[in-house]
């Protein structure tokens, strides 16, 4: 297990067309971080709702990530392009109580990478995650 | 439809700071609309207040609710029996409809989370404009559609200014020179002689009333 | 009353009047509008004095007019709708008759954002072309808006301006109609410095033969600088500057801007007294009433007829 996102609890929402088999091929990572880790597949990432996003922070998320497919690829025309819309709105949001817009990022996966939940994710976990513990976390 | 934006986060925590028991009431109509005060909005204010009040240690409950409308006293009703748990209602109303629940419940403290802006348009996704000023005395007829009243900015019954350039007013690049739009459709309706007589001036006791205008319909009283 | 308006002698007489405007200040000294009076005196046959113009606040048309007045000038009082409701306009027409005033200016105004107050409520309780025709009524009719008599009828030449740098432009000369129609008996353009599209609309307005129902001034304004043509061209309202002209303004030294541009306005007034339909013209030499002598002497206009 990587040092850098030790400790915190992340949360990711992701588009299923990246890994149709998605279902089997986060089970691993479930098992080993146990509440560490929450999945969310959505039918395609312009679903996401800042809800979505605020109740992910309020249930105790240190950072939430949402992964996208490729620019161009999106099986919808244009669903990452309001994801990417939506994570901005919900970054003021968070600003406005203090939460750091770090805690919201969205990753766009490019063509021909990682191509399972499982390597996405593990991906996520090695890279650094630039967020403290959340304040609203009761620790 | 009324249109209103969220105020500032500062502004609502500070008005229902003295509290410990809160309830946020959305609406859903023109304020769900023009995604200001709907369901969804009123989920997302919620959080934002219950994260806040775990990050600074504060008590404070937040329950949520949405009527279909806050101006109208059958809908209003639903919060009868609810409202009296809370502290505050933190209302995402209009202030037709802020005003509305508080007459229905006048011992509650009910504070607005929107600013009411005006009575306009959904234009296209995300924009919404201005296009009605409720003068009470309706002219569409005569300027093709297009309100002088709102949509010039000195108002002119007779115009166009002496500003208006490239289509475009005098007061910002990017708003309309409401005259050059009348006069363009009067025009391709073959109907400037509308234009050809002085408008006379406008009877504003319409618009400003004394004290709250009222309508009134007999047939429809209980 | 025996007070009659000198600008309206001059243009029954068929004479090519001159008219030029005299700014208030932003302060209360009487004496800076008595000055700018003594400055214009005998080189224009009336005074305009401006009303909060760029809804900027400076001592008011109304007393301006009334100081001027006491020099022994004829003023012609300006009145924009931005700032008062009927019931002060029409209060004021009063007031400027009883004063002896015999001209007035029915205007719009810029919008309030522009001013230095630009929290302000914007009234436009009526407009302009509204106004016009209410001074008719209290003048000819002696009638309030609504029709209530009034004691002693004002009387007053009644003037409006007209922007035929304004767009659209096909409409220009059916505004100047319907001013007229509402009552306008002058008019004063904004400055001309395009005369090929002035003399367009000019010819607009005849073929509609307006040029014998109401009497036309061309707008003049002296450039001071190349830099005062650039900021007028770009970033006033309703403003039109050729690019000429910029660069006539621009080829020469600094030093010698001021002169270049009494040229031009000399060379436009000289061009405006061979237009047919064009009865005079209106100087607005913003914050330099001293250059209007000269233009006047240059452009072949002194002395004024005595009426």
């Amino acid at each position: 297990m990587d040092q850098k996102t030790a400790g915190l609890n992340l949360t990711i929402f992701f588009c299923q067309q990246l890994d149709p088999d998605q279902d089997n091929n986060r089970r691993a990572l479930e098992k080993e971080l146990g509440e560490r880790i929450r999945f969310f597949p959505l039918p395609c990432s312009g679903r996401i709702d800042p809800l979505h996003l605020m109740c992910a922070l309020e249930s105790g998320a240190d950072k939430v990530y949402l992964v996208t497919c490729p620019e161009g690829t999106c099986r919808y025309r244009e669903g990452n392009l309001r994801a990417q819309k939506r994570i901005a709105f919900t970054q003021e949001l968070i600003e406005e109580i203090g939460l750091e817009r770090e805690r919201l990022e969205l990753i766009i996966t490019s063509e021909g990478n990682p191509s399972t939940i499982d390597e996405i994710a593990r991906g996520i976990l090695a890279k650094e995650a630039s967020v403290e513990p959340s304040p609203v976390r009761i620790l | 439809m009324i249109t209103a934006e969220r105020k500032p986060f500062t502004e609502i925590k500070e008005m229902i700071a003295p509290y410990r028991k809160v309830l946020v009431v959305g609406c859903g109509s023109c304020v769900a609309e023009c995604a200001a005060g709907g369901e969804k909005e009123v989920g997302l204010l919620a959080s934002a207040l219950r994260m806040d009040a775990k990050i600074s240690g504060k008590e404070l409950e937040v329950k949520e609710m949405t009527i279909d409308r806050q101006c109208v006293y059958e809908f209003i009703d639903q919060l009868t029996g609810v409202i009296d748990e809370y502290d505050i209602i933190l209302s995402l109303g209009c202030g037709a409809g802020v005003q509305a629940v508080a007459e229905v419940f006048p011992k509650v403290h009910i504070v607005p989370a929107l600013n009411t802006k005006f009575i306009g348009e959904t234009k296209e996704a995300g924009l919404w404009i201005e296009n009605c000023r409720a003068c009470g005395d309706c002219k569409l007829g005569f300027f093709a559609a297009v309100c002088p009243i709102t949509r010039c900015a000195k108002g002119l019954f007779n115009g166009p200014c002496g500003g208006s350039r490239t289509e475009r007013c005098e007061v910002a690049p990017d708003v309309p020179c409401a005259w050059q739009l009348i006069i363009t459709r009067l025009n391709n309706m073959g109907r400037l002689d509308l234009l050809r007589k002085v408008q006379p001036p406008a009877d504003w006791s319409k618009q400003q009333g004394k004290g709250p205008r009222k309508i009134y319909r007999k047939d429809q009283r209980t | 009353m025996n007070i009659e308006s000198k600008l309206k002698k001059v243009l029954d007489r068929g004479d090519f009047a001159v008219t030029a405007e005299c700014g208030p200040p932003k302060g209360a000294d009487p004496d800076v509008v008595k000055s700018k009076g003594q400055i214009l005196n005998g080189y224009a046959d009336s005074i305009n004095v401006t009303d909060n113009q760029t809804a900027v606040v400076r001592l008011c048309s109304l007393a301006a007019c009334a100081l001027l007045k006491a020099e022994g000038l004829d003023p012609v009082f300006q009145v924009v709708t931005r700032d008062r409701n009927r019931i002060a306009l029409q209060s004021d027409v009063l007031g400027a008759s009883a004063l002896g005033i015999r001209n007035i200016l029915c205007l719009t105004g810029d919008h309030q954002s522009f001013g230095n107050q630009p929290q302000a409520k914007g009234v436009f309780d009526i407009d302009s072309i509204q106004l016009i025709q209410t001074v008719r009524q209290m003048r000819d009719a002696a009638q309030i808006m609504g029709g209530e008599a009034l004691t002693k009828a004002p009387h007053l030449f009644i003037g409006a301006v007209e922007n035929p740098f304004a767009d659209p432009f096909k409409y220009r000369v059916a505004r100047l109609a319907t001013k007229v129609d509402a009552g306008a008996e002058f008019i004063q353009t904004q400055c001309i410095f395009n005369l090929n599209r002035f003399r367009k609309w000019i010819e607009l307005a005849k073929d509609q033969g307006l040029d014998n129902k109401v009497y036309i001034l061309g707008g003049i304004t002296p450039l001071k600088s190349a830099r005062m043509a650039e900021y007028m061209a770009k970033q006033v309202a309703g403003m039109e500057v050729p690019e000429e002209i910029i660069r006539r303004m621009k080829s020469v030294p600094a030093n010698k801007q001021r002169q270049e541009g009494v040229r031009i306005a000399v060379e436009t007034i000289q061009a405006l007294r061979e237009v047919d339909g064009v009865h005079g013209v209106h100087i607005m030499a913003i914050e330099w009433e001293e250059i209007v002598p000269q233009i006047v002497q240059e452009a072949n206009l002194f002395p004024r007829p005595q009426v």
